[in-house]
C-alpha cells in the first residue's frame, strides 16, 4: 500500500503549480555576482499586477523604509536586487499558500500565517543569534512547509491510522513517513527543485524537522526549525497536529541558543507578521 | 470534523446543534490579547499551543474574561509590556482581574479555569514555556489566596475554548473532540 501511496504522492507533486515565470527568470539571475537591474526591470516591466504587489511588500511597515518606494530600480537600490528578488517570489506563491490545507485543519491564509511568521521569526532569530550568511533564510522559512499542500488529503484520508496510541509520542514527521513512505519536509523539498530553487533552500526545507540528518550542518536549516517550532507554540498556523514535533537538542546548543533569545523572538514575531501581510491586502 | 472547526473559526454562531456554548455574540480573542464580557456572550480563543488561556468568571454578576497570554513574563520585552500588557502571564492576569471588578465582578465569587501550556517534544528545557507561563499563574494566583478550579493544560495538542458568560460552561475543543471544562 505505501508504495500506492508514494506513487499518488510524486504524481501530485508532479502536478503542482509550477513556478510563474517571471519568479523563476528573476531566480535565475541569483547566481550573479553584480546587480542586473537591467534585466530585472526587463523581466517586471510586462508584469505591472506583480509589480504593484512587490512594492506593497517593499513599502511595509516590516522594513521600515521611512520614504515610499515607487519604482523597481528604487527598490532594488535601496533594498538590494537579491531582497527584491525574495519579494517577488513571495508575491508568487502567496497566492498558492493562501489556500486551506486538509488534514492539518488549515484554514485559508493560516498556511501562508505561518509560512510568513516563519520567514520573519527565522530573519529575526540571524539578527538577534548574529549568524551570519544566512540570507536566503527568509525565502527558506517562507517556503518550509509547502509539503503540506500535496501531502494535506493523504494526511486527511489516513487520519485514523495517524492518530493512533502509539504514534503520540513521535515527531509528526516521523508518523508521515511511516504511514506514507515520504514527509511533507520530503515533499517540499521536491517541489522546491522542480522549481530550480538553489540547494540550500531545498536542504533547509528537507531538514527542516531533522536537522541532524542534513548531510552538512547549516544555520539556515537550525534557524528555520527553531523559527517553525517557536511560530507553532504561539499558535500561528498550527495545525492539527498541534506541538507534535520534536525539537534538536544539537540545534540548540550549535546556536548557542538559550531561553530568552526564544521568548524574545516570540514576543515580536505577531507584530512582524501583521507589518508584512498587512502591506499585502490592496488598498 | 475539520469542516466544523473551519466555521467556527469564521465565528459562526451554531444556534441549531445544541453542543457548542452559544450566546448572542461569540467574540475571539487574538493571541496577546484580552476581552471581558457579560451574560449573552460567547469568548472564543483558537490555537492554544504553549500560551495560556485564562478564563475567569463570576456566576452572581454573570461577568467573564479570557484572556490568551503568550509568555511568562514581562521583562523579557517591557516595552511590548506597555504597549499590549495581555501579551505576558505576568502582566495580562492582573489586567484581567482589574477589568472583570470594574465590570461588577467580586474577587470571592471568582471561578477560575486555565487551559493551553502545552509544548513540542523533546527535552529542551528552553522551550517549555507553556510551563512557565503555568508556574507564573499558580504563583499569581496562590499570592492573592485564588484557587483554579479546573485546567487543560499540557501536552503536544492545540485547543480552542468556548467560554459562555451566561452560564460561566467553558468547553475545550481539540482534534475535532469537544470536552466541557
Amino acid at each position: 500500500m505505501k508504495t500506492q501511496l508514494l506513487e499518488m504522492i510524486r504524481k501530485d507533486i508532479g502536478n503542482f503549480p509550477g513556478m510563474p515565470g517571471a519568479a523563476s527568470k528573476l531566480l535565475a539571475l541569483l547566481n550573479n555576482t553584480e546587480t542586473p537591474l537591467a534585466e530585472i526591470e526587463a523581466i517586471l516591466r510586462y508584469e505591472p499586477g506583480l509589480t504593484a504587489n512587490v512594492l506593497r511588500l517593499v513599502n511595509s511597515a516590516y522594513f521600515g523604509i521611512s520614504k515610499k518606494i515607487g519604482s523597481v530600480r528604487q527598490a532594488v537600490l535601496l533594498m538590494g536586487w537579491k531582497r527584491l528578488t525574495q519579494l517577488v517570489l513571495a508575491s508568487c506563491v502567496s497566492a498558492i499558500m493562501d489556500k486551506p490545507v486538509s488534514g492539518y485543519d488549515l484554514v485559508p491564509g493560516d498556511l501562508w500565517r505561518h509560512a510568513v511568521a516563519v520567514a520573519v521569526a527565522s530573519e529575526g532569530l540571524a539578527k538577534l543569534l548574529n549568524v551570519g550568511g544566512v540570507e536566503e533564510i527568509f525565502t527558506a522559512g517562507l517556503l518550509h512547509d509547502v509539503g503540506k499542500m500535496v501531502l494535506g488529503r493523504f494526511v486527511e484520508e489516513h487520519r485514523v491510522d495517524m492518530e493512533v496510541e502509539s504514534y503520540r509520542e513521535r515527531s509528526f514527521e516521523q508518523v508521515e513517513r511511516e504511514i506514507f513512505g515520504m514527509d511533507h519536509a520530503e515533499v517540499g523539498a521536491l517541489i522546491l527543485s522542480k522549481w530550480g530553487l538553489p540547494e540550500d533552500l531545498v536542504l533547509a526545507v528537507r531538514y527542516h524537522h531533522e536537522p541532524d540528518k542534513a548531510p552538512k550542518p547549516l544555520s539556515t536549516v537550525d534557524i528555520v526549525h527553531v523559527a517553525d517550532i517557536v511560530s507553532l507554540m504561539i499558535g500561528i498556523g498550527v495545525g492539527r497536529e498541534g506541538l507534535q514535533y520534536e525539537v534538536s537538542n544539537e540545534v540548540t546548543s550549535r546556536l548557542h541558543l538559550e531561553t530568552r533569545h526564544i521568548e524574545r523572538i516570540a514576543s515580536e514575531t505577531l507584530q512582524w507578521v501583521h507589518a508584512f501581510t498587512a502591506s499585502m491586502q490592496p488598498e | 470534523m475539520s469542516g466544523e472547526n473551519r466555521d467556527l473559526r469564521s465565528g459562526t454562531i451554531y444556534q441549531n446543534k445544541g453542543e457548542h456554548p452559544v450566546g448572542l455574540m461569540n467574540h475571539i480573542v487574538a493571541v496577546g490579547d484580552m476581552k471581558v464580557g457579560a451574560n449573552g456572550d460567547t469568548l472564543v480563543t483558537h490555537a492554544l499551543g504553549s500560551c495560556l488561556g485564562l478564563m475567569v468568571y463570576d456566576p452572581v454578576a454573570r461577568v467573564g474574561g479570557l484572556l490568551h497570554a503568550m509568555l511568562p513574563l514581562s521583562k523579557i520585552n517591557p516595552q511590548k509590556a506597555s504597549e499590549n500588557p495581555y501579551m505576558f502571564v505576568d502582566t495580562g492576569v492582573p489586567e484581567l482581574f482589574r477589568q472583570l471588578y470594574e465590570i461588577g465582578g467580586q474577587k470571592a465569587r471568582m471561578v477560575i479555569k486555565a487551559a493551553g501550556c502545552g509544548q513540542p517534544l523533546g527535552n529542551s528545557e528552553m522551550f517549555k514555556i507553556g510551563e512557565r507561563n503555568y508556574t507564573v499563574l499558580k504563583k499569581l494566583l496562590w499570592k492573592n489566596n485564588l484557587l483554579l478550579e479546573a485546567e487543560d493544560v499540557g501536552g503536544v495538542i492545540s485547543r480552542t475554548v468556548y467560554f459562555d458568560l451566561s452560564n460561566g460552561q467553558v468547553v475545550i475543543s481539540s482534534k475535532g473532540e469537544k470536552r466541557e471544562l
